[in-house]
């Protein structure tokens, strides 16, 4: 029996061991909060990448924590707001302006002062770094870069005699274009659509940046009652409006049913979608041949923009005052935001990563043209303003009205003149408690 | 020296034993249950966003909710209209379940089984298949329908895409774990004894006099535990929305829970949250105090009248 005891209590410690894994017993610990759980293929390449920043050198140990993309906010809000967060970790570009206004990021500004050589700050956007500027320093890196464009499926051109040539680049021309795409068959039923504005990733905000228009001021109060913002609304709907409502439903609701993108499964010739799509595309094999480009612009005095949200990479100030793990924390973002890694973080998740050289020497070795003509609308990519008021505007708060407007229970003046009261209310109430 | 064990030191005992017994629960309730919800009460009169630093803005959160949300009233509603139709409705279909399944048929407990099933089976999982069932262009609801739809020559239903019948359609797909209410109705209604029954037959009784002077007034206690559950539950609903709706079309299934989640996740306004927790507790306390003055008309067998 005491045999059978010391041996249990030898197997324990030996699990023990093993378990806390030695090479952190005498070093700094850092963690860092991920994407990349355990069971998705993006896991095993984090962790070599982790794992050559812990053989590197032998101060720090970064131990990652990987979440599901689902799980992960409501993780990260929650340990921020306990002041447990991990040392780094990514989040929302969009909004890091906030958590810098709470104080609950180190300023990256003031690491950078002591390690000038420490980021290639050049090497990111600076639209991307704006936003996560608060009061003239930099609080946050941007980690990733997402772009929408317009997916074109180029065996659909070439059935109706079209070529590369014709691929649309104003608003008129999309029309055009999109008309002689479409299929109805013999009983009324849409078989293929050109283009919908209102499919895929295609938002009203982002019509509106491109016909120099947004939802709200600099002052951050909502905007949506001029007409130019109701003929941009109205133009979403009008686009198919030879189309029945239910015409319409229908088709949505096959694609819904088929359960894939209908750009991927051929059933929209031409959709405005994130880089995402290229991945899906890649990974379901399919057979077609198709291209990407700038969203088509109004014919007048157009801006070519797209929405272009990102991760930020952060490091957390738990109000603890840990200076070893601070200075820890900023070693391992500088390696995260290195070029090899950040080329090998695109390589491993399908990401398009924030450092500019990164990315396009790997279109370039890849020789991807479609991963190469993502990169040049990178630089035309704007993310979200955040209001502190409606987060979610262009989400919960917009979305209702938005939909009330496509299914005909509102005109494009009714559905953006609630929207807008929805939004004044909001403020008021916002105000008032702050 | 022999000691002798007192009625009081025994009596102590088994306090001590029954505390240890109630310790795991009473631990539970304390620290993830008393705690949160003391905490959720203060947090209520603050403007907590999760990450800056919560400050005292006193009732500010139930002024807004009460004088300038019109989400809040919409809300508020909706749930109440849940409440109203499938609180009485799902009682109805329990009890009609319940007498259907009170009988010696061969593979009755298979049938007891299948209706119960739908009970163990996950909300989300059942909530997509519904949706698949009541879809208005492909659904199988809509398929059996068609005749009639051709007989009166009209439009399709849009059920849960249509805002006039998508709080309907919610309360009809909840009516599937109608099973759960049946269980313990017949349970009841097998407990009745068989002697009064017998006795009412010598009388000249038929099956309408039997159900509404024997069974269902000696059922009132089943009924009126579902009743009062339902009531609560009903003030909760949520899931069923939130995967199927969206709270649409035009926020007609936007339930309160809805509402209150959305103020916690999307606006990341937890005292506007907590504050809505609040005011649901207070109204379904009221209506379950309201509800419990119903217990004169509960019959329970065995006891005085």
């Amino acid at each position: 029996m005491k045999k059978l005891l010391a041996a249990l209590i030898v197997a324990v410690a030996a699990f023990a061991a093993i378990a806390c894994d030695n090479e952190s017993t005498d070093r700094i610990t850092i963690d860092f909060w991920h994407m990349a759980p355990v069971g998705t293929a993006a896991y095993t390449p984090t962790k070599a990448i982790i794992t050559a920043f812990n053989e590197s050198q032998d101060t720090y140990f970064v131990k990652g924590t990987g979440f599901s993309f689902w799980d992960y906010w409501d993780k990260i809000n929650i340990a921020i707001s306990s002041r447990t967060a991990p040392d780094l970790g990514l989040s929302t570009l969009d909004d890091s302006v906030s958590r810098a206004e709470a104080g609950v990021l180190y300023n990256i500004s003031d690491f950078l002062d002591a390690d000038p050589d420490g980021l290639e700050l050049d090497e990111f956007y600076d639209a991307a770094l704006d936003f996560a500027t608060y009061q003239n320093d930099l609080y946050a890196l941007p980690f990733t870069a997402t772009v929408r464009v317009l997916y074109y499926n180029l065996d659909m051109f070439e059935e109706v005699g079209l070529t590369v040539a014709d691929v649309p680049t104003t608003w008129s021309e999309l029309y055009d274009v999109a008309k002689q795409l479409d299929i109805v068959d013999g009983d009324g039923e849409i078989q293929r659509l050109g283009f919908d504005p209102s499919y895929g990733n295609a938002t009203y905000h982002g019509w509106l940046w491109e016909a120099g228009l947004d939802f709200f001021d600099e002052n951050l109060d909502p905007t949506l009652n001029t007409q130019a913002h109701i003929d941009v609304l109205q133009w979403m709907k009008d686009f198919n409006a030879e189309f029945t409502r239910n015409q319409l439903v229908a088709f949505g609701d096959a694609n819904t049913l088929l359960g894939i993108n209908p750009f991927a499964g051929e059933r929209v010739a031409m959709m405005v979608e994130t880089d995402g799509l290229y991945e899906i595309i890649q990974n379901a094999n399919a057979d077609f041949t198709f291209g990407v480009t700038t969203i088509p612009v109004p014919d007048d005095n157009g801006v070519r923009v797209n929405w272009g949200s990102g991760f930020s990479i952060e490091l957390y100030d738990n109000g603890d005052n840990d200076t070893a793990s601070k200075a820890g924390a900023w070693e391992f973002l500088k390696y995260m935001m290195s070029y090899d890694v950040q080329k090998e973080m695109s390589e491993v998740n399908g990401w398009i990563m924030a450092h500019k050289r990164a990315m396009s020497d790997l279109a370039t070795e890849t020789g991807d043209p479609i991963l190469a003509r993502l990169l040049v609308e990178v630089e035309y990519a704007r993310d979200k303003v955040y209001v502190p008021y409606a987060p979610s505007w262009h989400g919960n708060d917009w979305q209702p009205y938005y939909n009330n407007f496509l299914s005909g229970e509102m005109t494009a003046t009714e559905a953006l003149a609630a929207a807008r009261a929805n939004y004044i209310q909001k403020q008021e109430n916002y105000d008032a408690t702050h | 020296m022999k000691r002798t064990i007192t009625v009081r030191m025994m009596k102590k005992q088994e306090n001590r034993a029954g505390y240890m017994f109630v310790f795991p629960w009473l631990f539970g309730l304390i620290v993830l249950g008393i705690f949160p919800i003391l905490m959720s009460f203060y947090i209520s009169f603050t403007n907590y966003d999760m990450i800056s630093p919560m400050e005292w803005i006193g009732f500010e959160n139930y002024r807004i909710l009460f004088t300038n949300d019109s989400l809040f009233w919409k809300s508020l509603g909706n749930t109440v209209y849940h409440v109203a139709i499938a609180v009485p409705l799902s009682i109805f279909v329990g009890l009609a379940l319940a007498f259907l399944l009170n009988n010696k048929v061969k593979g009755m407990s298979v049938y007891r089984t299948l209706f119960y099933l739908p009970n163990v089976v996950s909300v989300v999982a059942m909530t997509l298949l519904w949706m698949w069932l009541f879809q208005p262009n492909f659904g199988l609801v809509n398929a059996i329908l068609d005749p009639l739809y051709d007989l009166f020559n009209i439009e399709p239903l849009g059920w849960y895409l249509d805002q006039d019948l998508s709080k309907i359609t919610l309360i009809l797909m909840g009516l599937w774990t109608s099973g759960g209410s049946m269980v313990i109705y017949l349970a009841q209604m097998q407990d009745i004894p068989t002697t009064l029954y017998e006795s009412a037959e010598i009388d000249g009784a038929g099956w309408w006099a039997k159900t509404f002077h024997i069974t269902l007034p000696l059922m009132t206690p089943s009924i009126y535990f579902n009743f009062i559950m339902g009531l609560i539950g009903g003030f909760q609903v949520f899931t069923m929305a939130y995967i199927m709706t969206n709270g649409g079309p035009s926020r007609s299934s936007y339930y309160y829970a809805y509402y209150l989640f959305d103020k916690m996740m999307a606006d990341n306004a937890m005292g506007m949250a907590s504050a809505m927790a609040w005011i649901l507790l207070v109204i379904v306390l009221i209506v379950t105090v309201i509800a419990l003055k119903l217990n004169k008309f509960v019959f329970y067998m065995g006891e005085d009248s």
